[in-house]
Order: C-alpha cells, then structure tokens, then sequence
C-alpha cells in the first residue's frame, strides 16, 4: 500500500483537465460540453486542494470555494440558457447553432 | 479595515439592488426610464471619484488573506484610473440602453441591473491585487455578459451569442483556474507583490511558467486577442446593441487592466524576457481583424472585427511596456471609449427601426438625422486614425512607443510596419461605412429617426471626448502616466532580452 503523494493527485487532476477538454471539443450536445466543462473546473479544485494540502497551507481550499460558487452561478445561467434554446429550436446540438456567419 | 476605499463599489451595489427592487413598485410603463436613475446615481459616483485623481493617489492594499501582508483589494493610480473609466462607460451604455429598450420584450430592469453588477466585477478587477480577486470579479463579469448578451429571448441570434460566449467563457477560465492552480502550488502564494518578490526563483520553474501561460489565456479571451478572438465576431453580431458596446468597450478593458497587473505587477522580469510572445500576438492580432474586417456587410460583426484589430494596437503598447507604451495603452483606451459608444449609440438607435442589420441600412442617414450621421462620420474617422480626432494620438503614441522600444531589439520594426499595414487596412472599411451614410444610395425608409435628450447628451459627450482627448491630450496623458508609475513596475526590454537569445 502505497500513500498517494503531491504527484499522484497532479497526475489525476492533469487527466480530468485533459479528459475534459476533449470532450468539450469532441462531444457534439451542449448539455455534455457543459458537463466537460465542469470537470476541467474540478481538476483545477482537486489540484488546488492537494496543493495546499502538501504545502500546509489553507489558501488554496479558500479558493476551491470560492471555485465552486462561480460554478455553480455559471450552471445556473447556462442551463437556463440551454432550456432557452431547446424551447426554441427543439434541440441541443452544437451544429445547430449557425445563424451567426457572414 | 478602511471602508471608504470601497466606496464606489458600494455605491454600484446599491443603486444595481435598488434598481432591482424599484421594479417591484413601478409600474410597467415607467420601468425603462429606471434607467436614467441608475446614469444618474453613475455619474454622481464617477463626479465623486475624481477626487481620488486629484489628491496623491493613495496605494492601499486591504484584506490579505492566510497572514499575508499584502491585501487582495489595491486602491492605487491605476485603479482610479480605469474605475472612472468603467464608469463612464456603464453610464453611457445605460443611456444606450433606454433608448434601445423598445426591442427588448421584457425585464428591462434587470437588463439595467445587470449592466450595474458587470460594472462592479470591472470596478473590483481594477483592484485586483491576487490572482483569486481576477478570478472572481472575471467570473462576475463573463457571467452577468452571458445574460446580457441573451436578453433577447425571442431572437435566436441572440440566444446563440449567449451560448457561444457562455462556452467559450467557461473555457478559458477553466484554463485560467488551472493556471491559478499551478501558480499557487508552484509559488505558495497567489498575491501579485508576494509573486512580484518571489520571481526570479519562480522564472525556472516551469510549473509556474505553465500556470502563467494559462492564466494569459483567460485574460487573452476577455481581450479577444488572436488564438482566442474566435467568439467575437458571433458574439458581437448576435447581442443586442448596448451590450455589444460595454462589451467592447468594459470587458476589454477589464482584460487590459487585468493583463496590466499581472505582466507588470505580478511577474515584469519575466514579461521583460517574452517579449517576442507579445510582439507576435499583438502583431497577427491586428493583421487578424483588419483582414477579416474588409469583406464584412454586417454593421455589428464589422464593430467585431474592427475590435479584434484594436485589441491588437492595445497589446502594442503592452508589447512595447516601459512607461511610455503603458501610457499609451491607457491614453489609446480612453480615447477609444469615446470612440466606440459614440458609434454604438447611433448604431442602436438605426437598429432599433429596422430587422436587418446590413450596411445599407445606414444609407440616407445624413438626411433622416444629420446629428447621427455626423457623430457615426466622426467615430470612424477617429477609429481610422486622422489627425485631429482621440485615435490619431492614440496610435501615434502606440507607434512611438514601439519605435523607441526598436532601437534595443530590432523586431520592434517589424511590429510598427504591420500596425502601419493594419492602420492603411482599417481605413479601407471605416471609409466604407461614411461612403454608405452619404452616398451609399436611397433608403427606402426615408423616415427621420427621433431619439432622446439624454442620447443627444451622450452623443455630444462622446464626441466632446473625442476631439478633447486628439486636441488638447496633455492632462490625459499625464494621468494616465501617474496612474501607470505609481502602479506598475515594468522593466526595460533592454539586456534581457538579448542575453536570452
């Protein structure tokens, strides 16, 4: 058993950062972006937190508050905003939004 | 704690919270003239700010957080510079608003209200003085612009800006709160001075170096400079008028101001040591919009890409940093305050008649309302760079800047020769858009254009702006110049730069 070090957590946060910009550029359904989106948020959380955790500081949970908030105020504006659109356009879909071009 | 250093961002809080409850007890006929109260209450504050730009600017910094010594908040030149600046801004952008409030279907109170609380996340991250405060008071400000940028429900253009601003948004600051991360895990510290003492044993780290670099990411999309200037011209298209213009005009400058800190306050040895990077982005930033700019037949999506192309002479003055190019900065940001609401006020009052959004609809405009044709005439003519209007000195001092910078590294030449292509482009299309106003051919509405007193007022605000900051720009300048030595710490491009090579 080993325990887990600053380098474990970087490497897992590292990979849901990554994991979710992919799928922010992959995924093809706002609500799924959206999703992505979140989790590149709680990558940043997770290293935030283990950073203060190995370096015996509280700041960086402060700030993971502070994080969540502002997430949580954007999910709340953007879903309303994708409702918005479905309720417009019965849809959800990246490509169908193309009204916008010269 | 001090709390008369937050005087204004109090002020802002009430008069946005008041405006919201307001709404409760007025009748629906009278809601949008909420609107002239919440100008009003702006300009008292912004009248009252000037007494912080008169007396010594104070450099206070409150609310440190984890038994630091330096505080998140900074009230210093800078900060009073650019909070007058927001606030003349949101004022002229709520008159704006008001005249435009017939195309909105509802709520238009707490379109004002939001207008106020952008406002505030502007005026906090003119403060800012950690990484935390940025993140949060951008976030205020992206996320209130989502709103603003959709308000028109019953359009779809408009739910697409917001859409589009919203991922793109919460993109870049996903970049930058990882970057914040890797900073704060790398530094121990996320306040800029703490960072600003500790850099030159940050400067190998990589870690940090990454951190930075994502963390510029954030600030590059609010500036809408080139890899991340995608979402501009859609956004800018879709929204409706006045938050198109405190888009422009706000939100760019919060990115300006924000940029400014962190370069120059955070971490100026290592922006003395990248300034190839800047020059690059500021180089292809103009070339970007200006290009793009030309074949453009849409008047919103034209203001689009003509602000890609002025993020672009902004970053020149960043690029060029000491003193001198930050001043520049500064000066050319004003000057283009003006500029850009005076053109965003006539635009919505001719939008506001009309479904299309094309360049005709611009022409006969010298015969439905000489005033607006003349103030549109005057705003492009400044946009374009001819002598005696703001944006003539502005680029000038830009391109000076860069010159002088040039004698230590020579790729600063390079920089004032596509300014001075991306300079000859722009006037290409702001000519366009005089051609349409006067002899762009008939318009088949020949109706004149009626609009109120207040925007008459604005209107005449703006242009006053505009040929007091090109005529007479000595007290502008030399505020600006304060604001920036008593706040920033540039260092000069100078050895630096040659040892790296």
């Amino acid at each position: 058993m080993i325990t887990p070090t600053l380098q474990h957590y970087l490497v897992v946060s590292g990979l849901l950062f990554c994991l979710g910009l992919l799928g922010v550029l992959a995924r093809r359904n706002l609500l799924v972006v959206y999703m992505s989106l979140e989790l590149m948020l709680n990558a940043a959380n997770l290293a935030l937190v283990a950073f203060s955790h190995f370096n015996n500081q509280l700041n960086g949970q402060v700030m993971v508050f502070f994080i969540i908030t502002v997430a949580a105020a954007e999910v709340a504006v953007g879903l309303a905003l994708i409702v918005a659109i479905y309720r417009k356009r019965q849809t959800a879909h990246v490509e169908d939004l193309s009204s916008l071009k010269f | 704690m001090n709390l008369s250093l937050f005087q204004s961002e109090i002020a802002v809080v009430l008069l946005g919270l008041g405006v919201l409850l307001a709404d409760l007890w007025l009748p629906s006929e009278a809601r949008n003239k909420l609107g002239y109260a919440a100008a009003a209450g702006l300009v008292a504050i912004f009248l009252y700010g000037f007494r912080g730009l008169l007396i010594d600017p104070v450099h206070v910094s409150v609310f440190p957080i984890g038994g630091s010594k330096f505080g998140m908040f900074i009230q210093d030149g800078l900060a009073v510079y650019f909070k007058q600046f927001f606030l003349l801004a949101a004022a002229i952008v709520l008159l704006m608003s008001v005249e435009y409030s017939s195309r909105f279907t509802a709520g238009i109170s707490e379109f004002y209200s939001l207008t106020l609380f952008a406002l505030l996340g502007m005026l906090f991250a003119a403060s800012s003085n950690d990484f935390v405060m940025m993140f949060v008071s951008l976030e205020l400000i992206t996320i209130t612009f989502v709103v603003l940028n959709s308000f028109q429900r019953n359009r779809m253009a408009s739910l697409e800006a917001g859409v589009k601003y919203l991922i793109i948004g919460a993109l870049a600051s996903a970049f930058m709160v990882f970057g914040i991360a890797l900073v704060f895990g790398s530094a121990g510290t996320t306040n800029f001075e703490e960072v600003r003492a500790l850099q030159k044993t940050l400067a190998a780290n990589p870690v940090f170096l990454v951190g930075l670099l994502l963390v510029t990411v954030g600030l590059g999309f609010k500036i809408a400079a080139v890899p991340f200037q995608i979402w501009a011209p859609d956004v800018y298209q879709g929204s409706p008028a006045p938050a198109t213009a405190f888009l422009a005009v706000g939100s760019k400058a919060a990115g300006i101001v924000l940029l400014m800190r962190v370069l120059f306050g955070a971490v100026p040895m290592l922006t003395s040591h990248a300034t190839k990077l800047l020059i690059v982005v500021a180089a292809i930033t103009i070339l970007y919009g200006a290009l793009c700019a030309i074949p453009q037949r849409n008047i919103k999506r034209l203001m689009g890409y003509s602000s890609i192309a002025n993020a672009g002479f902004l970053l020149l003055g960043v690029a060029a940093a000491p003193h001198e190019g930050l001043t520049a900065t500064l000066y050319y940001l004003t000057g283009y305050l003006f500029t850009v609401l005076a053109a965003f006020l006539v635009i919505a009052v001719v939008l506001r008649e009309t479904e299309s959004e094309d360049i005709s609809v611009l022409h006969g405009l010298g015969h439905r309302s000489p005033y607006l044709a003349l103030a549109l005439t005057l705003s492009m003519v400044s946009l374009a760079g001819v002598p005696p209007l703001a944006g003539f000195f502005g680029k000038f001092l830009l391109l000076r800047s860069v010159m002088a910078a040039g004698t230590l590294d020579s790729s600063y030449y390079l920089l004032v020769a596509v300014a001075v292509v991306g300079v000859v482009l722009s006037i290409y299309y702001y000519l366009g858009i005089i051609r349409a106003i006067y002899w762009g051919g008939t318009n088949p509405d020949k109706s004149v254009l009626r609009f109120g007193i207040t925007t008459k007022v604005a209107l005449a605000i703006c242009i006053a702006g505009m040929l007091y900051a090109g005529v007479l720009p000595h007290f502008l300048v030399q505020t600006a110049s304060n604001a920036v030595g008593s706040s920033l710490h540039p260092e000069p491009v100078t050895a630096q730069t040659s040892a790296a090579r």
